[in-house]
């Protein structure tokens, strides 16, 4: 099986690395970088062109990206919100993408591809900020460089290791496909069990806009906490009336000094 | 962090502020 697969990389090399790329910075749960490593082992043996496996690797990345940042730059935070529903991470992905991007600006799209989940979600968000088209290409195209020119770099390094590895692997024969199928298959097991149980959690415990109103209504006044980012805040300046502004966990503490623990408080990000 | 604290009455508001703003509920600037 595996000797099927390395002949496959062999056979249709650049195209399989440019696809296999593309699809995982697409959204899809296809890791690319097992490829980029083998491909980069290949290439140390002198059975593939690390020069095209990179180029290769690049376009995909910077396509699949563009396509991402202009779809944020058209429909803003709804889109990063659908993507952080059907990414297998909590949905604290926004916030948490926003910090990165508050705190490192486009900056962080050079490391970005190194945080699993902030990879694919970093783009959009570029785009519903709308930084520039130009300045984006660039940030990208560096960071795509460097995580894909890294894997292939350790492929290439470990050239030895990774033939030993695919040796043993062919040898097991169907039962290697069985053990790595069944190791990702926990993985994405696992995830999905605690986005469950977190959903559950949170379904539980969520106010929606109608309870909230409503709360307000029969003079509950309930505290509200606008725990948006700053940069966020300063995209969109409105705010619930009276809510209390906390952006990091320094002045949500600040600010906890004032609220008695028997309150209600009701936060919201964006 | 804040049940940490011992506020046991915390709860996120779904959809946050965009739900708010699409419920047509009212809304103040702030002043940054």
């Amino acid at each position: 099986m595996l000797h099927h697969l390395i002949e496959l990389i062999l056979r249709y090399g650049v195209p399989l690395v440019f696809v296999n790329v593309f699809l995982e910075q697409i959204g899809a749960p296809i890791p690319a970088v097992p490829t980029l490593v083998v491909a980069g082992a290949l290439a140390r043996n002198g059975q593939m062109s690390s020069t095209h496996v990179l180029a290769g690797a690049l376009v995909a990345s910077i396509l699949a990206d563009w396509i991402w940042f202009l779809l944020g730059r058209r429909y803003g935070y709804r889109i990063l919100r659908t993507l952080c529903r059907i990414s297998l991470s909590p949905d604290s992905c926004v916030r948490e993408t926003e910090a990165y991007f508050d705190r490192w600006g486009m900056k962080s799209l050079l490391f970005a591809k190194f945080i699993p989940g902030f990879s694919t979600v970093a783009p959009p968000l570029a785009g519903a900020m709308k930084a520039s088209t130009l300045e984006f290409l660039v940030y990208d195209a560096i960071g795509a460089f460097v995580w894909a020119g890294t894997a292939v770099a350790g492929g290439r390094l470990f050239h030895k290791a990774i033939g030993k590895l695919l040796k043993r692997l062919e040898d097991l024969g169907w039962w290697s496909v069985v053990f790595v199928g069944s190791v990702i298959a926990l993985v994405v097991l696992v995830k999905w069990w605690q986005r469950r149980t977190f959903y559950r959690q949170l379904r539980v415990a969520r106010v929606t806009a109608d309870d909230l109103k409503a709360m307000f209504d029969r003079g509950e006044s309930p505290i509200v906490l606008d725990v948006r980012t700053r940069g966020s805040r300063q995209r969109d300046l409105r705010r619930i009336p009276s809510a209390i502004v906390a952006s990091s966990p320094e002045e949500v503490a600040q600010q906890l000094e004032q609220i008695s623990p028997l309150s209600p408080i009701i936060l919201y990000c964006t | 962090m804040l049940i940490d604290r011992g506020y046991t009455e915390v709860r996120p508001l779904a959809g946050g502020l965009d739900a708010w703003v699409d419920a047509g509920y009212p809304v103040e600037e702030l002043s940054e």
